[in-house]
């Protein structure tokens, strides 16, 4: 580093007094940056190498002397792994549904929302609530009213002459019982954010709209979702990588069980480490980090595609 | 049309807003029961005697003291840790302008999304290999590097908005770039900066698989401690909700401060 600012110093000399301000303020740019550059280094990017290389070595935690260089055979141990499949699809199967369910629910939530006159800031304050709460707190209310016996849910279910359910003690009733607490959780994160889009849409062209006398359904179809469009993107984005990494709630609720029935990805690989198979955790954890960077790339560049068309619309 | 009619959407909002949050109420309501009211058949919903005896059982029988003490402190330190870093980190990306500035951001931004299981195991090995597991120095240092990316983008937003023009000044003036961060854009800033301080304390205080792994007894947090309440065989939802109530409590403070800035820093600053 000296011998780089030693550099620096005598390119001083030579340079005209504009440039050399240039170049300082490009130190002090990252000067700035250093500690938090130097922070993401060590406790980000290392760990992430640290990972592939384990993911790479036959090891376990309880006997570190016999780890050696194993190739892929952690990946190859994971796709001949019939859990590692059923918690691919457990997690697919949940975050779709979450998500979809959630879409549909905050939508409905936040056009009820932006018609309120006015209590607006004050329910919009206390729906968020549950964004806020850990899923640890949530999961464990969500498990104590799901008590097939003494259950609040259940209870209520039979006051309205419906099938009672065995919910999460259960493997049929085990995951929905899931996403219903993580619909509850997340629903109000999607209709702040869509009321938030709604309401930057420009009074004119809901008053235009009115004039031509478009019904709601058209209403919705011809203006309110090309409007909405990238923000939903973004929405399902956030919610999408954010239900397919789940763990806290899954974990706190039925721990992965009853058998298999919520074996999602996070929760699997954290048996996996409990197990002490160190390769293969790293092995199924780089695989969800593709995963979800595939994912993440591909959604963004759909932004960007709808952004483009967007622009080529305005200009006709 | 000056009808009652008027305000139906609201009162339909109002009615959806309060049975959305029954679980809550539920939980808040199971906490202030005594023992014999909680595992009934039939649920009691105002037919008993109000007692804090589970909120009493939390500081004599479960450490609560102790535990909410670690929380604060973890949380509480590196969130301060987290903004002192963050703040020069986000002025030099947003008005120092690198060639790789955005870039650079994007990747940090990117760092967001990693998911926890992946570096958990390798913060594991490092941290037993340094003595690090169970103390409060390692969780702090966990949960800054687990709130900075979030921290950084979100302030380089807040920065943005700032008009460029009285940094310009003082600069003209020929004041150090640390007092002009210090000076003038942390006081220009303070909103954002709180804002991004009190998103950064949530997450920490919420944070769950971290201190799951890295935690055994001595450094555990509040998250950790419900959790293994229900571990035990037999599960004392008293107690536990009381807990549950004092977790989420904060919560609730959070919410009221935060009000306009809620959907800005839970989408990253991509929605303002």
């Amino acid at each position: 580093l000296s011998r780089l600012a030693g550099v620096a110093a005598r390119l001083d000399g030579f340079l005209p007094a504009r440039r050399r301000r240039r170049s300082t303020d490009k130190w002090r740019a990252w000067l700035l940056l250093l500690p938090t550059l130097g922070l993401l280094i060590a406790m980000s990017i290392y760990p992430l190498l640290y990972a592939g290389f384990l993911s790479l070595q036959i090891r376990n935690m309880f006997s570190p002397r016999a780890a050696h260089f194993g190739g892929l055979a952690n990946y190859m141990e994971l796709v001949r792994d019939s859990y590692f499949w059923r918690s691919v699809e457990l997690t697919l199967v949940f975050s779709i549904t979450v998500v979809s369910l959630q879409i549909v629910l905050g939508f409905v939530l936040a056009l009820i929302l932006s018609r309120v006159r006015k209590l607006s800031d004050l329910l919009c304050t206390l729906i968020i609530l549950p964004v806020f709460v850990s899923p640890i707190a949530m999961g464990l209310t969500w498990r104590f009213m799901f008590e097939p016996t003494t259950g609040v849910i259940n209870w209520i279910l039979a006051q309205l002459g419906l099938p009672t359910s065995l919910w999460l003690s259960g493997t049929r009733m085990a995951l929905p019982g899931i996403m219903i607490a993580d619909t509850w959780q997340w629903t109000p994160f999607v209709a702040m954010i869509l009321l938030a889009a709604l309401r930057a849409i420009p009074p004119e062209i809901i008053e235009a709209a009115r004039i031509d006398r478009l019904s709601l359904a058209q209403m919705l179809h011809r203006i309110i979702v090309p409007m909405l469009w990238p923000v939903l993107v973004v929405v399902v984005l956030i919610r999408l990588v954010d239900s397919i990494r789940i763990f806290d709630l899954v974990y706190v609720m039925t721990r992965g069980g009853p058998g298999t029935s919520t074996l999602v990805a996070s929760v699997y690989n954290y048996t996996i480490f409990q197990s002490g198979r160190i390769g293969i955790m790293a092995a199924f954890g780089f695989l969800m980090l593709v995963f979800i960077n595939v994912l993440v790339a591909a959604v963004l560049r759909l932004l960007a595609r709808l952004e483009r068309r967007d622009r080529r619309a305005m200009a006709i | 049309v000056r009808s009652p009619l008027r305000y139906v959407v609201d009162l339909l909002a109002a009615a959806i807003v309060a049975t959305w949050l029954a679980p809550i109420y539920w939980i808040a309501l199971t906490a202030a029961k005594p023992e014999s009211a909680i595992n009934t058949a039939k649920p009691v919903f105002v037919s008993f005697e109000p007692t804090i005896a589970n909120y009493a059982l939390l500081f004599t029988r479960f450490e609560f003291d102790r535990v909410l003490l670690n929380s604060l402190t973890i949380v509480g330190v590196s969130t301060a840790i987290t903004i002192t870093v963050a703040v020069p980190a986000a002025y030099s990306l947003t008005r120092m302008r690198l060639r790789q500035g955005e870039n650079l951001a994007l990747f940090i931004l990117s760092l967001r999304f990693m998911p926890a299981v992946v570096v958990v195991l390798p913060f594991y090995l490092m941290f037993r290999a340094f003595g690090l597991i169970d103390t409060t120095g390692g969780m702090i240092l966990i949960y800054v590097a687990f709130g900075l990316p979030f921290a950084v983008w979100l302030l380089r937003g807040f920065l943005k908005d700032l008009p460029p023009d009285v940094e310009e000044a003082a600069r003209i003036d020929r004041l150090g770039l640390l007092r002009i961060l210090w000076r003038i854009v942390v006081p220009m800033a303070r909103s954002g900066i709180a804002v991004t301080a009190i998103f950064t304390f949530v997450f920490g205080w919420n944070e769950y698989l971290y201190a799951l792994v890295l935690t055994e007894t001595n450094a555990i947090t509040v998250p950790i401690q419900i959790s293994k309440m229900i571990d035990a065989y037999s599960v004392l939802w008293g107690p536990l909700s009381a807990a549950v109530v004092l977790q989420l409590l904060p919560m609730i403070v959070v919410v009221f401060i935060l009000q306009r800035h809620i959907v800005r820093g839970l989408t990253l600053g991509a929605i303002k």
